[in-house]
């Protein structure tokens, strides 16, 4: 092993913190996101204001803005986050906002006639939306998901301002170690675009699959 | 209502935002009966039969669809309960201009959702019924194939028997054969001849004249924002009463096969001068070779 190598295991530490905050906001921004705009299409007027303003909060803040409010914002109301928390806390409230809009797009995506055929056949409105709309909707909506993943998991580097100990946090601290910092940036380099890359290949993937059958 | 009549509406008005699209239509159809609703575009056809299983609603008027009465409103959503609608729309079977066929179903899981969803049928028994369905149209080998796949012809096949699959009572055709190949048109017009023997209640909303005098029992003809004629098929066809409809089957004869005493009967000396270039530019289409 190089003089490097023990630097790879530090990063690799790094990496686990990554890939399970990316993978847990992931799946909560999907899950919730998916809901919000389903509710958005037919909620009452005071939760669709409510949804509205989420999102505007989300997309206008700056990232960083809104997980330092949400770290130390809180303690001057005594509640203190561990850093691990509030990352994790932040990054789903930020996707999920950011997969309702996508996912919201998709719906409306889906031609009315497809709603008329359901309607027609006497589907209830619950077996319209899981059966016919939402399958084609998130088909159709692989590659901005893909696209959204990759972003997901960049923003998991914001974490390191809280004392996140994430890929970005374990290569700055292998580079204050050395007087050849250079290089480590390099290796974190490395696995951002080895992660990246295999979000890509998963969408193509999929998209490869759904597509099969749509075209 | 008399027991057999299916669907009664009364006196039925339709508008979008300001725009009337028709005004105190009524009609009235039997178990058994077909009904053929001809008319030009823009007539509210569509949005006529749409009324009746409330995919749209109407402002005023009513509508009996077997026993269940809906009324006009002026909200964008059916004054029934979501229960009640979709009872209502469990019978009556609907086929569309564009197949709306679900890309991301095979042509099996097409014909079984609904009837496994909403019937509460088991999945082997949907399945048979649904792939005698598909032999009866010709398409037992299409079961398992997506519906990009098919043609359009075969899709509007298989959206035949995804509408038939849940046994409803009465059909609604909605210009079922407009957006096919001239080629294709003619299997569906099949599938649809063999319903109407075996004594299926329907409402279509055609062009295909001569199909429309060949299937229909009743045919009604809607212009300007109402009923323009109506009654028996062949009558209507052939001598209806109404210069309005005397004018609209003669254009619409042009490109039909169907040949009646109006066909080839006066050229009307009394022609205005647009009409007369709209016949013009009919003519020259007429000289291109027809499939």
């Amino acid at each position: 092993m190089s003089g490097l190598g023990r630097y790879w295991i530090l990063l690799l530490k790094g990496t686990e913190v990554t890939l399970v905050l990316t993978a847990l906001s992931l799946v909560v921004s999907l899950v919730l996101g998916t809901l919000i705009a389903v509710l958005q299409g037919r909620a009452s007027r005071p939760v669709r204001a409510v949804i509205r303003a989420y999102i505007e909060l989300v997309r206008g803040l700056p990232a960083i803005l809104q997980l330092m409010l949400l770290f130390f914002g809180l303690t001057q109301f005594g509640i203190f986050l561990s850093p691990m928390v509030a990352s994790a806390i932040w990054l789903c409230f930020y996707g999920t906002a950011y997969a309702s809009v996508i996912v919201r797009t998709g719906i409306n995506g889906v031609p009315k006639g497809q709603l008329e055929a359901s309607m027609a056949l006497g589907l209830r409105r619950y077996q319209t939306l899981r059966r016919v709309v939402l399958p084609q909707a998130l088909m159709a909506l692989i590659p901005p998901l893909t696209n959204f993943s990759v972003l997901q998991l960049k923003n998991t580097t914001l974490i390191y301002f809280i004392g996140g100990t994430d890929i970005l946090y374990q290569a700055q601290l292998g580079a204050s170690a050395t007087d050849r910092p250079g290089p480590i940036y390099l290796m974190a380099a490395v696995i951002y675009i080895v992660l990246n890359g295999s979000i890509g290949r998963i969408g193509a993937y999929l998209e490869r699959v759904t597509t099969r059958a749509l075209r | 209502m008399s027991n057999d009549v299916v669907v009664e509406v009364q006196g039925i008005t339709k508008r979008f935002g300001d725009v009337p699209i028709f005004n105190d239509v009524s009609l009235r159809v039997h178990k058994g009966e077909v009904v053929a609703i001809i008319g030009p575009s823009g007539a509210g056809k569509s949005s006529l039969i749409r009324c009746i299983n409330q995919l749209i609603t109407f402002e005023s008027g009513s509508i009996n669809v077997l026993g269940h009465v809906l009324h006009g409103t002026d909200e964008k959503k059916p004054a029934l309960s979501h229960q009640e609608m979709q009872e209502i729309r469990a019978k009556v079977g609907m086929v569309f201009q564009n197949f709306n066929l679900f890309p991301h179903l095979t042509v099996m899981d097409n014909i079984t959702l609904a009837p496994t969803r909403t019937l509460r049928h088991s999945k082997e028994s949907a399945r048979v019924r649904a792939q005698d369905l598909l032999t009866s149209v010709g398409l037992a080998s299409k079961a398992e194939c997506y519906p990009h796949r098919l043609s359009g012809g075969e899709q509007q096949r298989v959206a035949i028997c995804r509408a038939l699959a849940m046994e409803p009572e009465v059909m609604l055709f909605d210009e079922p054969t407009s957006a096919l190949d001239p080629e294709l048109v003619g299997e569906v017009l099949d599938a649809i001849q063999v319903l109407a023997r075996a004594g299926m209640t329907m409402i279509l909303v055609t062009h295909e004249m001569s199909f429309a005098a060949e299937v229909a029992d009743t045919v009604i003809v809607m212009a300007d924002g109402g009923i323009a004629e109506d009654g028996d098929a062949r009558r209507v066809l052939t001598s209806p009463s109404s210069e309005r409809v005397r004018a609209f089957l003669r254009r619409e004869l042009r490109h039909s096969s169907l040949t009646t005493s109006l066909s080839d009967e006066d050229e009307s000396p009394q022609r205005a001068t647009p009409k007369g270039q709209e016949d013009e530019s009919t003519e020259s289409r007429e000289g291109m070779p027809r499939p």
